[in-house]
């Protein structure tokens, strides 16, 4: 089950990211978490309402979503998560959602993703409503993209 | 409202007796018809309609050359595709090309009204939206804690935040989905919340971990009966909420975006509270 909800996001991962300029993506094993999940850097989450009901989480630590704002902006140096580059990392959100959501619908669900919101800090506690939340992790040009998925 | 005067591009004049005879029946208001790109491109230029009716075929070209072209002219134009061929591909360069919406012949009348409301109305709906959002949720903030904790309640407007805030300790964020989508962000300390669960559920024995799920419900409630009040002031807003997720940490900031959203402080006695909600025009 919770594979199932996960698995449009993998492909979306693997579909999405090489057409922005990231070379190796490789998916860690997948973790089964518990309701609550520590974070530090990048937070980004959206919203589902549809056929399933819940919430993404995207973390990312800071030096990796400079890396990923960098690269998404055709390679110009970020040294600090300036507006441009929070703007690219609620973008990559928002595609990175969109497109598991037509992963979705080919398997005759439909759901409606919210637009992203942002948040930012150190061993930020992350609480889903939903009682198991699925994480998986990539490895993105040596960059960590964690994906915590709460739907039912 | 003005009437809506269209034009119809088609290379069948049968087709373009029936989207006629469709779009009138619908309160639209035909003023040009064109048989290919060559006459449509300075015909549009010439009677500025609000809407085109596009085919994707012409015998001197397709569909989306003679739009793109239309609307490097005029890019304010509302085009639309009624074309009998309907595939994945010519619907994404048809939207792609800036096309507004896609229907296959045979037209259904259904289907044209509810495109051209979708495209016509939409403008008034997100003002509406605009216009009403504030007041629905302050309602629902009013008698949310007028209820569960009574005391004074004082909602004020606070000033736009350009685009970071820094959380007062527990963000709690609902997306918002529907014709358009938003999200409703609320923030308060740790204090704040203790005093409120521990006043809610009469019961001084609460620890910190124990205000998630107040947190949780308090965003569930407030979301849902807001976007009801809006649902119930016009339908077509569609709005739903997503479950909330909270936020917990030292030193949390929250990036707003540059969506344009509005702010609220709720002071109670209990503490101080502010709320944040903004929606998206997204495409219309």
């Amino acid at each position: 089950m919770e594979l199932n909800n996960i698995k449009p996001f993998c492909a979306s991962v693997i579909d999405v990211l090489p057409q922005l300029g990231f070379e190796t993506i490789v998916q860690e094993d997948f973790i089964k978490k518990s309701q609550n999940i520590i974070a530090s850097g990048v937070v980004l989450t959206l919203g589902i309402v549809g056929d399933k009901k819940g919430n993404v989480v995207y973390t990312i630590d800071e030096e990796g979503a400079k890396k990923i704002a960098s690269i998404m902006m055709m390679g110009m140096p970020v040294d600090s998560l300036d507006d441009m580059a929070k703007s690219a990392l609620s973008e990559l959100s928002n595609m990175l959602t969109a497109n598991a959501s037509i992963n979705f619908s080919k398997e005759s669900i439909m759901v409606d993703i919210s637009p992203p919101t942002m948040l930012f800090g150190n061993d930020i506690e992350l609480c889903m409503t939903q009682d198991i939340v699925t994480s998986v992790t990539f490895d993105i040009d040596g960059i960590k993209l964690a994906i915590n998925i709460a739907l039912e | 409202m003005k009437k809506i005067n269209v034009m119809i591009v088609d290379d069948s004049t049968f087709s373009i007796a029936v989207i006629k005879k469709t779009l009138e029946k619908i309160g639209l208001n035909v003023i040009a018809t064109a048989l290919t790109m060559k006459d449509a491109i300075p015909l549009a230029k010439e009677k500025k309609p609000d809407l085109i009716t596009m085919d994707m075929t012409l015998s001197d070209g397709n569909g989306i050359d003679c739009s793109k072209e239309i609307l490097s002219q005029s890019a304010t134009i509302k085009i639309i595709a009624i074309s009998s061929m309907m595939d994945e591909e010519i619907m994404s360069a048809a939207k792609e090309a800036g096309i507004k919406g896609y229907l296959q012949k045979p037209i259904d009348e259904d289907a044209l009204k509810s495109l051209i409301e979708q495209l016509f109305i939409g403008e008034a709906l997100y003002k509406s939206l605009q216009e009403n959002y504030e007041e629905a949720f302050k309602e629902a903030i009013y008698s949310f804690f007028k209820r569960s904790i009574d005391g004074d309640i004082l909602i004020s407007k606070m000033p736009l935040i350009s685009t970071t805030k820094k959380s007062l300790g527990i963000s709690v964020v609902v997306g918002i989905i529907g014709r358009h989508n938003g999200r409703l962000l609320i923030d308060m300390s740790e204090k704040t919340a203790l005093n409120l669960v521990k006043k809610i559920l009469q019961d001084d024995s609460q620890f910190i971990d124990d205000t998630i799920p107040f947190l949780n419900e308090l965003a569930n409630i407030i979301g849902g009966n807001a976007c009801s009040l809006l649902n119930g002031l016009n339908r077509a807003f569609g709005l739903r909420v997503s479950p909330p997720t909270t936020f917990h940490g030292k030193d949390l900031i929250i990036s707003v975006g540059n969506r344009i959203t509005q702010s609220l402080l709720v002071q109670t006695d209990l503490g101080d509270i502010e709320i944040n909600i903004g929606f998206e025009k997204g495409e219309i």
